[in-house]
């Protein structure tokens, strides 16, 4: 065989083409008792039904955990959970915090330290001393 | 590669109203019954749903008794709790499908053949409808657009965007989740397969079987094998019911299936535009596919099968020769033009890489502009169509 290929896998690039949302389910849990969880009522009486009209892609899951601070749960595509305790918060508050969990990918936190990651070849190409102008020394 | 077999795909008509679909013995009970009627309460026998289920005429009189199915009794869920179930409704959104799409098809999408051996609920004829479509897709686009390519590469590039490790990714990229086992109570969104323990070996039909001819050519591939080009066959599709299969398998066939009731619901123009946006849009190198053995002679018979002048390899620049790391830059010129150029830590080295660069530059020659023969497809203006490159193939060494 003078030829043979090797086998890969092709990589997905979310958002070119198609995007996913990575966070596939939020659950709410709420106290009735407890005045910690009084902001979070509010958020599922008035806000709730408005974010998971927004917000197709998420499935959405509410439940009373009594005696316990009211919690935000996100699960995300990559099998992680991440979750947000957002006791003595205000309907804002526990807004802004399904948002961010709405926007996280699920990956831990990192520190991206380089301007620009790509699967794509420098275009420039690694220097080498034997192209361009020569530098005489 | 498989050879297309979708002489009636062209049409675009709903799933549910035309295929003749036989009754659930679920519905077919209780459409039967008085509903407060709860004294005779009788197992159904799996030998009277299938007579019902086949049977186009009204239910026979021995079921009628029959009041209530527990849903446990059902393999796989019912079509009708489908339409509220949250899971299938938010995938259907993360994968940006028109509500009229509907859930329920969705839903038996995602039930296997081995959770439901029945084949009007399960997605057995769907998958192989898709199947065939992302073959016909991936390859008039690597065809079209490469034309040159040589064919074990073509083979892995398939095998790249729509191989079985491909698929399996795509589901679980697409958040699909599987249930632990199948039943009529499980939520509809998950998928449904009977599971394999761990350690069991695989069942028959999955493991790849030894051709009967020893000698499989890449004519043979082209002719008889699938669209990977692999050597083993596997059997029929049909055999494998019923029997415990990995999740990778039923995830396999859930991206089929799905894109194969894309194609009956929302129509071709949708199915294109789904897979341009999941399948094509992935990353892949094809320039790393390619695995020569000896490249300069490829290209040396290449040169001369194109009537080039014989390649000739120079060297352009070295740096310490007498070091320890020594950088030699190799060209490889046909008369005055250079083919290729590579560089290496040995001379040898070099003028290979540099022969692999000009083998790969010819290979992987793109049209500017192509026009694929499935975008043609139900065009009464045939006057876009461009004719294709069509390549006298690799050489042949």
């Amino acid at each position: 065989m003078p030829l043979s290929a090797v086998r890969t896998v092709a990589k997905a690039q979310n958002g070119v083409g198609a995007f996913i949302l990575q966070c596939k389910r939020l659950d709410f849990h709420y106290c009735d008792w407890a005045g910690s969880s009084r902001g979070m009522k509010a958020f599922i009486k008035t806000s709730l039904p408005k974010f998971a009209n927004q917000h197709p892609q998420i499935e959405i899951t509410v439940s009373p955990r009594p005696r316990k601070h009211p919690v935000i749960i996100g699960h995300y595509i990559n099998g992680r959970t991440k979750a947000v305790c957002v006791r003595n918060m205000t309907n804002e508050g526990v807004r802004e915090k399904a948002k961010l969990l709405r926007d996280a990918s699920g990956e831990r936190l990192k520190r991206a330290n380089k301007p620009v990651t790509s699967l794509n070849e420098s275009v420039r190409g690694i220097w080498s001393p034997f192209h361009g102008a020569r530098v005489k020394v | 590669m498989k050879r297309i077999r979708i002489s009636r795909c062209g049409t675009r008509f709903p799933l549910l109203l035309a295929l003749p679909r036989p009754t659930c013995r679920y519905t077919a009970i209780h459409r039967n019954t008085t509903p407060h009627n709860h004294r005779i309460q009788t197992r159904l026998q799996s030998g009277v749903a299938f007579a019902d289920s086949y049977s186009s005429g009204p239910p026979s009189t021995e079921i009628s008794p029959l009041t209530k199915t527990p849903l446990e009794a059902l393999p796989s869920p019912h079509p009708s709790p489908a339409a509220t179930s949250a899971k299938l409704s938010a995938l259907r959104a993360r994968l940006s499908l028109p509500p009229r799409f509907p859930l329920q098809t969705l839903a038996r999408a995602l039930i296997h053949p081995s959770a439901d051996s029945n084949p009007a609920f399960n997605n057995a004829s769907l998958s192989i409808l898709g199947s065939n479509l992302l073959g016909y897709y991936t390859t008039e686009h690597l065809l079209c657009n490469y034309p040159r390519l040589p064919m074990s590469v073509v083979f892995a590039a398939q095998y790249a965007y729509i191989g079985p490790k491909a698929l399996t990714t795509i589901a679980s990229e697409w958040g699909i989740e599987a249930a632990a086992e199948p039943g009529g109570e499980v939520d509809p969104g998950l998928l449904q397969f009977k599971r394999l323990r761990s350690g069991d070996s695989l069942p028959d039909v999955l493991q790849n079987r030894k051709p009967r001819k020893w000698n499989i050519t890449t004519t043979h591939k082209i002719l008889t094998s699938d669209e990977f080009g692999s050597a083993m066959q596997r059997k029929e599709a049909q055999e494998s019911q019923a029997q415990p299969v990995p999740l990778e398998e039923a995830a396999q066939s859930f991206v089929r299936a799905l894109i194969g009731s894309l194609h009956l619901h929302l129509g071709r123009p949708f199915v294109k535009r789904f897979y341009r946006d999941h399948f094509l849009s992935r990353h892949l190198d094809i320039d790393k596919l390619f695995d020569f053995r000896t490249p300069t002679r490829d290209l040396s018979r290449l040169c001369a099968r194109e009537g080039f002048e014989a390649p000739v390899a120079r060297l352009i620049s070295e740096t310490g020769r007498r070091s320890r790391h020594p950088v030699f830059v190799v060209g490889v010129f046909s008369g005055k033009d250079q083919l290729g150029e590579g560089s290496g830590a040995s001379l040898d080295e070099a003028r290979v890489r540099a022969a692999a660069a000009a083998l790969k530059g010819w290979y992987l020659y793109k049209p500017l502009e192509v026009t694929v023969p499935s975008s043609m497809e139900g065009e009464i203006d045939q006057s876009k169509w461009k004719p294709n490159v069509v390549d006298c193939g690799e050489v042949i060494v």
